[in-house]
């Protein structure tokens, strides 16, 4: 065998093998007869096999606990009695996959019809990218323009153009214990000076005031969020997310020297944050060895049952009673991919999910916050109707550092927090990093 | 006695009913029994954490949190965790689907890659070093960042959504470690034993086929094991490749265990464990196999 | 004449073909669209944007590559060193009949066939600084102050999860060498005894050179295993705090696909692959050359 075609085949080979990735990504338009797709779809109709009369809408979610899958499930099957000639074809992803996995799904051939996602930067992304389908004729149609708040509408808008549906939201706040506040005689603080009295009154009687569980860096990022938003002001906070004030602003050092520094410093957070997460993190609450957690209303998917007697929260306390009140509150929603193949029958599945009806129903059975305003409130917990209370009072609701911000800037951010933690006097080279970074990201043609 | 080799006659002599081996005078001295209770006290010691996931298993999350945390004496063991993990893991479905997919790859990968090694350990011949190099440079790549080029190349074939599309990449991906093993193993064996059967006329295909595949039954076994060990617990290609629910594999059905905020530790504990016991089964069946001396005293 | 030699000439060719084509079409493609994919921006939907070489530029100056190269140098020495040769003992020890032999074996192999998730929380547990078992352990046994935080602590977070990794790789490791020592001709080691050897001779002397071919196989695994490492890290650590246990992998992954950079992540990933390149082709031409010709 001689060396010379041997190599050429060789060559040849590599070189459309190449010619084939550098291609644009595969994205038809395949052109449906009529609505019904017959071979590709498993219709998870039991016993029936594969249905051929039916048209069908692909949804994915990201929802995998068990209650908003249950509720999920019973929305679907209900829509589905109400359209009896649509199958949905559901699947649900673990959310962390689902992050990676989508760009997968929705350059697909077949991708997914309608999809869950998050607001804010997350959404913006796909958005720009024209990747999410413009329904800004459901929402005409189904009078959301009226029902939804104005924040949540101009939350879903880009350009004029509605692209999101956003469906559930949810609070954060200081949860405490309150057995061990009542047993160290602390009302719950409502300013900052009531806040770190009641600290000190914790740690002289053996209790660490505050639990956190930084091995996902996210929940440092709510107190530089409230940190900051307290400290600077909300229009602050947001413009710093968007890149458009500077890391090494010496108002943004402030907030870490001046009084998160400060409560490191002085033992109000257990000893190594970084190695626990959420739940074991709530462990030391359980225990009694910590008593608050600044954290988002899920924490209720940890707690204890047994216990629910036991715990509430308090608003972030207010640092400085002339700067307006600003709130996290990520929010939840839906929306179409650009490409999707059923676009008739995902805007329906979209109203029926961005309907008063579903959203009572999905508020109801998770004690999330609806956004339609046409929902029933009243039979909303105690809770509930204070975390909706706060929010409604708020001056500005944020969707949490790593929704606000682009994802890069957003690890950069955290990882830095946790830095900072580890050591707190190396802050201003952390905020120099952080700025190259910014620089770098917003102001850098892309 | 018909003692040549044959892989119809080494089967029969694997299945056959082994002697029982003297395993009564295992203990002739004091050292031995001490030796053996140390290993038992090792291999206790080994799988501890095991030991500790079974135990959360039969705790709710909500014990372990109430007693202090997964060390603590637990004040109920429950069954639960694993009904829900069946359940809300979907086992029940996905469980078919995971054998679906990683026996017809294990087959094909040992054969294909067996195929290969032959070649590889038995001729010289151009490229023979270049395309050893490029099996295992296949390997030399975090699986992640295939993840994309192999996404569309499946969509593009028209495979996306199917079984084949991961069956055919997982041969595919396992051929470059498999193959080297093979050809590794294959120059163990001696070349008296191929040339012989050379010399008698046998086509190459027949030596492969005859003579050298029960010999290399220990590393066939080896491979099995391991092979049957990664595929059927691979999650990232089922996630990628797939999309309708039918189809999952129960690494996708457990990964909804999940959730997005918070997940219950002890429902996935219990899934893991209940996800090990066929590969555990696998590597003790094909443990027979792992027998010094078998094949090749049967050379004489 | 002509016809047989060619038929003997293009069988190795045949024996290869399907698998060679299947390899080709599903992993050398791929591999080869990331070697393009380094050389671009791209955030994985637009077309991708021909940068040439600078991903490779930033890649050197950026400090998170640097801790990752390090942490995979780490996990290279631990992993040829440890579990080789304790998967090597315990095939030999465990390489004969007794009471349970199977049971034992597939206890030291199960480590590996536990999912990573629960492998990395159970550790987890085990590690935590507060409640875990480690740190119980030692307090109760009056070591007190080597409680640390396994997980937390920037400077042993990277050892604490090799260790984890080299508790997996054994059970691998010994399966190899079971299999290996199953082609052992029992004679050679008779001979060997018959000869004088004591046991620790004839290990040294006939057993280990006649399983140099799977000592090559476990090196070299362990090696490209060590250097692509992703999943213990993922699960257990994402590569924090603060990227101290960061690796190569997982710093790819990241940067691929949470912060849609897929060029700057395949760059990533074709560094990691050419360092992998190097040391085999150094360490195979080497092993090639002395190979044993029957």
């Amino acid at each position: 065998m001689k060396h010379k075609p041997y190599a050429i085949l060789v060559i040849v080979t590599m070189l459309l093998l190449l010619a084939a990735c550098a291609a644009e990504p595969i994205i038809e338009t395949v052109e449906v007869p009529g609505e019904t797709i017959v071979e590709t779809v498993e219709v998870e109709v039991p016993g029936e096999g594969v249905v051929s009369e039916k048209s069908i809408v692909i949804y994915n979610s990201y929802q995998t606990d068990p209650d908003p899958i249950a509720a999920e499930k019973h929305l679907i099957s209900l829509f589905e009695e109400q359209n009896p000639d649509i199958d949905v074809v559901q699947s649900n992803i673990p959310s962390e996959d689902y992050k990676q996995a989508i760009r997968a799904y929705l350059t697909a051939s077949t991708p997914p019809d309608v999809l869950t996602w998050f607001a804010g930067n997350r959404a913006r992304f796909f958005i720009d990218k024209g990747q999410i389908m413009s329904i800004s004729d459901v929402w005409e149609s189904e009078g959301w323009n009226e029902d939804y708040p104005a924040g949540f509408k101009a939350l879903s808008t880009v350009d004029g153009e509605q692209y999101f549906l956003p469906t559930s939201y949810y609070w954060w706040g200081v949860y405490y214990r309150i057995s061990i506040f009542e047993e160290n005689g602390i009302e719950p603080p409502q300013t900052w000076d009531d806040l770190m009295a009641a600290c000190e009154t914790l740690k002289s009687n053996g209790v660490t005031p505050f639990t956190i569980g930084t091995k996902a860096p996210w929940p440092a990022a709510g107190w530089f969020d409230y940190l900051n938003m307290r400290v600077n002001g909300p229009e602050f906070h947001v413009n710093l997310m968007l890149g458009r004030e500077s890391y090494t602003d010496p108002r943004v050092e402030t907030v870490f020297t001046d009084y998160w520094a400060p409560m490191i410093e002085n033992g109000y957070f257990i000893d190594n944050p970084s190695a626990y997460t959420v739940p074991e993190a709530v462990q030391f609450m359980v225990d009694g060895k910590a008593a608050m957690f600044l954290m988002g209303a899920f924490i209720h998917n940890v707690w204890p049952e047994e216990l629910n007697d036991d715990i509430a929260f308090f608003q972030f306390p207010i640092i400085d009673s002339s700067v307006p009140v600003g709130e996290d509150a990520p929010t939840d929603g839906f929306f179409i991919a650009a490409n999707a193949q059923h676009t008739e029958e995902a805007k329906a599945l979209l109203a029926f999910l961005g309907s008063a009806e579903s959203q009572q129903y999905f508020a109801d059975e998770l004690g999330r916050l609806p956004v339609h305003s046409g929902v029933d409130t009243s039979g909303f917990t105690a809770e509930q109707q204070q975390g909706i209370e706060m929010l409604q009072g708020a001056d500005y609701v944020a969707q949490f550092f790593d929704r606000d911000t682009t994802p890069e800037m957003a690890t950069e951010g955290m990882n830095g927090m946790i830095e900072f933690w580890d050591n707190p006097d190396s802050i201003s080279s952390i905020l120099e990093r952080l700025e190259t970074t910014r620089v770098e990201l917003f102001e850098t043609e892309e | 006695m018909d003692r040549s080799i044959t892989t119809t006659n080494t089967i029969r002599m694997l299945f056959s009913k082994k002697p029982k081996g003297d395993k009564t005078g295992f203990f002739t001295s004091p050292k031995r029994v001490l030796a053996y209770i140390a290993l038992i006290l090792f291999t206790l010691l080994w799988i501890t954490p095991i030991l500790i996931a079974i135990g959360t298993s039969l705790r709710t999350y909500s014990d372990i949190l109430l007693q202090g945390g997964p060390f603590s004496m637990p004040a109920e063991l429950v069954l639960t965790n694993y009904r829900v993990a069946w359940e809300r893991g979907g086992l029940s479905h996905y469980l078919p689907n995971s054998f679906i997919i990683t026996i017809p790859a294990l087959f094909l990968t040992l054969f294909l890659s067996s195929l290969s090694a032959f070649a590889l350990a038995r001729f010289r011949f151009r490229g023979a070093r270049l395309i050893l190099v490029m099996f295992l440079a296949g390997n030399m790549l975090p699986p992640q960042v295939l993840m994309l080029p192999v996404f569309r190349l499946t969509d593009a074939l028209g495979l996306y959504d199917t079984y084949w599309a991961l069956i055919l990449f997982h041969t595919a991906f396992q051929l470059g470690f498999c193959t080297f093993v093979f050809r590794n193993y294959m120059r163990t064996i001696p070349n008296e034993m191929l040339e012989s059967a050379r010399i008698d006329g046998c086509g190459e295909f027949r030596i492969y086929w005859q003579i050298m595949l029960p010999l290399i039954l220990p590393a066939m076994a080896a491979l099995a094991t391991l092979e049957f060990t990664w595929i059927f617990n691979n999650y990232l290609w089922a996630i990628i490749l797939l999309r309708s629910d039918s189809l999952k594999p129960i690494t996708a059905g457990l990964a909804v265990l999940q959730g997005q905020y918070v997940t219950d530790w002890s429902v996935i504990i219990a899934g893991a464990l209940m996800a090990s016991i066929p590969t555990l089964l696998v590597f003790v069946f094909l443990q027979r196999y792992f027998l010094s001396g078998l094949t090749l005293g049967s050379y004489k | 004449m002509s016809r047989a030699k060619l038929t003997s000439q293009l069988t190795p060719y045949l024996f290869l073909i399907i698998p060679v084509l299947l390899f080709v079409i599903w992993i050398v493609g791929p591999m080869l669209c990331t070697f393009y994919y380094s050389m671009t921006r791209w955030d994985g939907f637009s077309a991708p944007e021909f940068i040439g070489f600078s991903n490779f530029g930033k890649l050197l100056k950026d400090p998170v590559f640097l801790i990752s190269l390090k942490n995979n140098l780490k996990w290279v020495i631990a992993f040829i060193t440890v579990p080789v040769a304790s998967g090597l003992g315990l095939a030999v020890a465990l390489n004969r009949e007794f009471p349970g032999e199977r049971y034992i074996k597939a206890a030291i192999f199960a480590p590996l066939v536990f999912s990573m998730v629960a492998t990395g929380l159970i550790w987890s547990w085990i590690y935590n600084p507060e409640y875990g078992l480690l740190n119980q352990v030692l307090t109760l046994i009056g070591l007190e102050q080597f409680a640390m935080g396994w997980l937390s602590n920037k400077d042993l977070v990277m050892w604490s999860i090799i260790f984890v990794a080299v508790w997996r790789q054994v059970g691998y490791v010994m399966v190899l060498y079971l299999a290996g020592l199953s082609g052992v001709d029992p004679t050679l080691l008779d001979a060997s005894k018959v000869d004088g050897c004591n046991r620790w001779q004839t290990f040294r002397n006939v057993t280990l050179p006649l399983l140099s071919p799977i000592t090559v196989v476990v090196v070299i695994v362990s090696v490209i295993d060590s250097l692509r490492a992703f999943d213990l890290v993922s699960v257990m650590t994402r590569g924090g705090p603060y990227n101290s246990s960061s690796v190569l992998a997982n710093f790819m992954y990241i940067e691929s696909f949470h912060n849609y950079k897929m060029g700057y992540g395949a760059a990533i990933a074709v560094v990691l692959f050419l360092i992998t390149l190097v040391f085999i082709i150094f360490y195979l031409t080497r092993v090639l050359q002395n190979e044993l010709e029957y």
